[in-house]
């Protein structure tokens, strides 16, 4: 029913009760009595036409509507009566229900969001979705080559699809139909069977199907984003007959995917599709179609009906020990096959999608959540102590209401329409902070110039969320103080004047409230005080090479031509690093494979006298002659690569302290050799160790020692796209004198991107950096709202003993008794509630301990500073209220009131 | 204060939309007469309260088995909302007819047994 309906209803039933009751009158009087008789009689014969109506709502099933609405307008005039702490409350709520509702889109996005396809619960990953694998001697398992996935696609029992999608998107500069320049375009590779397996459906044309992906290179044809439709082509309607120049190659768009669709990474947005039977075509060309060695792509399949996780698991297994058998050209030993049976790939749930993102940030999203949690609690703390203070002033409303015979339940149902009328204002509020926040958020999280692309609007579940928090926070600080303020000794509250027990006023409640905050605030400022301390130990890390004045400049010959192993890449890297080194202000730059926290690339070695099976993982870069000295790696002995190591000349290589350390315990390594290469496959590649470096960093802050060599790119010609150039001065004069030289040598050569060192390594501990960001923020709100409630109750303690106060100076008592008096109840409190935090503390900071660098949990002194800076603003927030007691005025205090 | 000592009752729970569907079927009567007419055939036994008189119209309207219309009372110069019995209230008046029947004999046939003298 609608409520106009509802209106019209209403005077329909009033025009007939008046008519009846008209009626009534008429007999009445016909009966002799007079008018004013008549009327008496008949409303006495009728009832209470108003009662009447309540009963007939009743039946209508309106009648809590009607009480709602009427509870809703009465309490926006109570709450606009006291227009400060109506603010108050919505303001901290507002920052309470943002800050989780910020937190939450994430968590939302990041963990909680299926993909956008069909039946996503029925979609497997082969692995676990890491980066990288640890291979053995038979496989990875969590990363497969081409003639794999087909192998498996044949011989699995329990896909009724199966697909694959390469792990790493290209970053190309492409080339719109007729556009004379090049622009970046993120390129993803997957196999025909993608989109089917998937079951996404296009918006325009068609999606791939196995046909794409049948025989190698002669299938040229992309499938676009909508994203990239959108921005990059202008909508353009006739998109499927435009093309794309992808390295030498030219594509057709053949169709758009659906705007919903973003692939199947979370936090990483294609724009194109290609099928992987041109991953030979779409620069830099990784991985092969062919080579079962190869192995760099994500499997995954839709399960067929009925088929449980576990049968699943056991047959891909079974099936994935016959495929690596039958791979095998050699003869398998008994130890081979006890190897390969240890070799078990889990299968994984894809419905939420793969997810880099969520590995980082699963652990840190749901402290983060808990923190804002608590922030909110705080909150809601203080908001209680607002309502139970207001209530002591509305006693008499209250009295009143229930000596003209308000139910009880009727006056806290009210006030709990009150208390949810402020929640809901919060929660809007909250909803405009969180939209604010999660665009900080997004770009706190991305630590560089380019967002992840992350959805992190307000959806559907995130409103949900945020409805369901509200009302519980209604319900959490309303409830309290309704019950207290409508427990009533109604002749107390009548009778004009003070309140019989305003000599004591004992408030245990609020006392316990603000305990509850203090004890609160205190884990919050010792997690933030742990996660700012790890952030500290994580900056202070010796990388191994020094990250100040140093730039690396991105390039990308593979999108202008350039083929991977090609010599001529050699020529093109070392007339830049001689144009670049020649720079005034330069001191030396060089090329290299890897800078750091760019992934690994990884090798077996093979070293005389070395069981083949400890050799492997080896960290290999591929660097020029100059790279030592342009990262300031020390070298510990021998001599770096120079212009007498060519690439006719001996293969030489320099190794890390911990590969010295690790394979020539007892012997100077300078001179020996070793071969790249664990498998009869791969040519053996003979080196003779020329140096040793001192150890570096290379994936992250956190790593550990690794056994790690360096090669020439002399000797080995690969694609490097990092040159990195040790400057003096200005470095934006530096960069753009950089970006000059090497347009001189070639205009087309595309410079993907300028970054330094420094900002490498920060990039890498963006996660660590988030966390304590937030953390110090949450820990300063949740300590100042505690601030506001210690203050405010405070107040409200002093106004209301000011008539105890007075009498006390009267007899005597010094002011600073006084003050001493009003801040023995401070300090008593704010002890109590750091007794109640500290093992709260100590057991939440176990929680995080993974999380933390270099400490193990809450230490005393980080302990011992937090509750000192929390008796500190306890102390600063009771001190004012204190002073003002002591300068009451006795005379005037004893009339106040 | 109601001095008189006459034993009444509200009406049962249940029996009043009986009752109201029952007067109608003499013709379509406005709320009051309703409840009169209800109050007088029991001799005043059974209290017509106007709070549940006419949620209970309004619930049998909503059902459809009475229809409303503002109309012209013959004997006084103004309008009156009448209720008139539709089909499916006719039919509705015949289930509940048997159904009142069928408890009133079960809780007969439990407090009077047959042969037993009350």
């Amino acid at each position: 029913m609608r409520w106009w309906e509802i209106r019209k209803r209403d005077a329909d039933l009033q025009r007939e009760l008046d008519s009846d009751l008209e009626l009534e009158m008429e007999e009445q009087r016909e009966r002799g009595l007079s008018p004013e008789e008549a009327r008496l009689a008949a409303l006495r014969a009728f009832g209470n036409p108003t009662l009447i109506r309540e009963q007939s709502h009743l039946a209508w099933g309106l009648e809590w509507l009607e009480s709602f609405l009427k509870d809703v307008a009465y309490g926006m005039r109570s709450l606009l009566r006291s227009p400060a702490l109506t603010a108050v409350a919505v303001l901290s709520l507002g920052l309470g229900i943002g800050a989780n509702t910020a937190i939450f889109s994430f968590l939302d996005a990041i963990l909680l969001r299926n993909l956008p396809v069909q039946q996503p619960s029925q979609l497997v990953l082969l692995g676990t979705g890491a980066w990288s694998g640890i291979s053995d001697s038979w496989a990875i398992t969590e990363l497969h080559s081409y003639p794999f996935y087909r192998d498996l696609q044949k011989d699995n029992t329990v896909f009724s699809d199966t697909a694959a999608v390469l792990s790493m998107t290209n970053p190309v500069f492409g080339t719109v139909d007729h556009r004379d320049h090049t622009e970046p375009m993120k390129v993803q590779l997957v196999s025909g069977t993608y989109f089917p397996t998937l079951g996404v459906c296009p918006l325009m044309g068609r999606l791939f199907t196995d046909e794409d992906d049948n025989t190698e290179g002669n299938h040229p044809v992309a499938v676009v984003s909508y994203a990239w439709w959108a921005g990059s082509l202008f909508r353009d309607p006739q998109v499927l007959n435009r093309k794309l120049k992808l390295g030498d190659t030219t594509f057709d768009i053949v169709g758009v995917a659906p705007q919903e669709f973003f692939g199947t990474t979370v936090g990483q947005q294609p724009d194109i599709w290609v099928p992987m039977s041109m991953i030979a075509s779409v620069p830099p060309n990784w991985g092969s179609y062919t080579d079962k060695r190869s192995e760099s792509l994500y499997v995954f399949g839709r399960l067929k009906p009925g088929v449980s996780l576990d049968q699943a698991t056991s047959n891909i297994n079974l099936v994935f020990h016959q495929i690596w058998l039958s791979y095998r050209n050699e003869h398998v030993t008994q130890q081979d096959l006890a190897d390969l049976q240890k070799t078990q790939i889990p299968l994984t749930p894809m419905e939420k999608g793969l997810s880099g993102l969520r590995r980082e940030y699963s652990q840190p999203l749901k402290v983060l959540i808990s923190l804002t949690g608590i922030v909110l609690l705080i909150a809601c703390a203080n908001i209680a102590n607002l309502l139970l203070a207001r209530s002591t002033v509305r006693v008499r409303e209250f009295a009143v209401r229930q000596a003209l015979g308000a139910k009880r339940s009727r006056l806290i149902r009210q006030l709990l329409t009150e208390s949810l009328l402020l929640a809901a204002a919060g929660g809007a509020l909250g909803i405009v902070f969180a939209g604010l926040a999660d665009r900080i958020l997004l770009h706190m999280i991305s630590g560089g110039p380019d967002t992840v692309p992350l959805d992190v609007s307000i959806h559907t579940n995130v409103l949900l969320f945020t409805i369901a928090v509200s009302v519980f926070t209604a319900l959490l600080f309303g409830t309290l103080p309704a019950l207290r303020a409508t427990r009533l000794e109604l002749t107390e509250s009548l009778k004009d004047g003070r309140n019989a027990n305003s000599g004591s006023p004992k408030t245990p409640l609020a006392n316990g409230l603000i305990i509850t905050q203090v004890a609160f605030s205190l884990v919050l400022l010792v997690g933030a005080v742990l996660f700012v301390h790890s952030l500290i130990n994580l900056n202070e890390v010796d990388t191994g090479f020094n990250r100040e004045n140093t730039l690396v400049i991105n390039l990308d010959p593979s999108s202008i031509g350039y083929k991977d192993f090609e010599p001529r890449l050699n020529t093109l890297y070392q007339q830049i690093e001689q144009r670049v080194a020649a720079i005034h202000g330069i001191t030396s730059a060089s090329f290299a494979m890897i800078t750091f926290n760019q992934g690994a690339w990884t090798n077996s070695v093979i070293i005389p006298g070395i069981d083949p099976s400890l050799s492997h993982n080896i960290i290999q870069n591929v660097v020029g002659n100059d790279y030592f000295k342009a990262m300031q790696i020390p070298l510990i002995a021998g001599r770096s690569f120079g212009p007498q190591d060519t690439s006719t000349s001996q293969k030489v290589t320099i190794i890390s302290e911990s590969f010295a350390k690790k394979f020539f315990p007892n012997t100077n390594p300078i001179g020996h050799h070793f071969a790249i290469g664990a498998d009869q496959d791969i040519s053996q590649y003979d080196m003779e160790i020329i140096g040793i470096a001192k150890d570096v960093k290379s994936q992250g802050l956190k790593e550990g020692r690794i056994a790690s060599d360096y090669l020439p790119y002399v000797q080995r010609p690969r694609y490097l796209h990092n040159l990195v150039v040790r400057y003096t001065g200005d470095s934006t004069m530096v960069s753009s004198a950089v970006q000059t030289a090497i347009r001189s040598i070639d205009r087309t050569l595309p410079i993907t991107g300028v970054s330094s060192l420094d900002e490498q390594v920060t990039g890498s501990i963006t996660q660590q950096r988030t966390v304590a960001q937030l953390s110090t923020f949450f820990g300063l709100l949740a300590v100042f709202l505690s601030c506001i409630g210690i203050y405010g109750l405070m107040s409200y303690m002093v106004s209301r003993r000011t008539n105890e106060i007075g009498i006390r100076m009267a007899l005597g008592a010094e002011r600073s008794n006084v003050s001493w008096l009003i801040m023995r109840e401070i300090m008593l409190l704010v002890a109590i509630g750091v007794v109640i935090g500290v093992p709260v503390t100590l057991a939440g900071s176990r929680l995080v301990t993974n999380m933390l660098f270099g400490i193990q949990g809450a230490d005393t002194i980080t302990l011992i500073a937090s509750v000192a800076a929390l008796l500190l603003v306890g102390l600063i927030s009771g001190y004012l209220p204190a002073r003002r007691a002591s300068q009451v005025d006795p005379m005037i205090a004893l009339r106040y009131e | 204060m109601d001095k008189n000592m006459q034993q009444r009752a509200n009406v049962l729970q249940g029996t009043l939309d009986m009752l109201i569907l029952r007067t109608l079927v003499y013709g379509p009567a406005h709320g009051r007469e309703i409840g009169k007419h209800i109050q007088r055939t029991t001799n005043d036994f059974l209290q017509m309260q106007h709070g549940s008189l006419y949620p209970a119209l309004h619930r049998l309207e909503a059902k459809g088995w009475v229809v409303s219309k503002w109309e012209t009372a013959p004997d006084r110069n103004r309008e009156f909302k009448y209720y008139r019995l539709t089909e499916k209230g006719r039919k509705q008046l015949v289930i509940e007819e048997s159904q009142w029947k069928q408890m009133a004999e079960a809780v007969a046939r439990v407090m009077w047994p047959a042969g037993e003298e009350s």
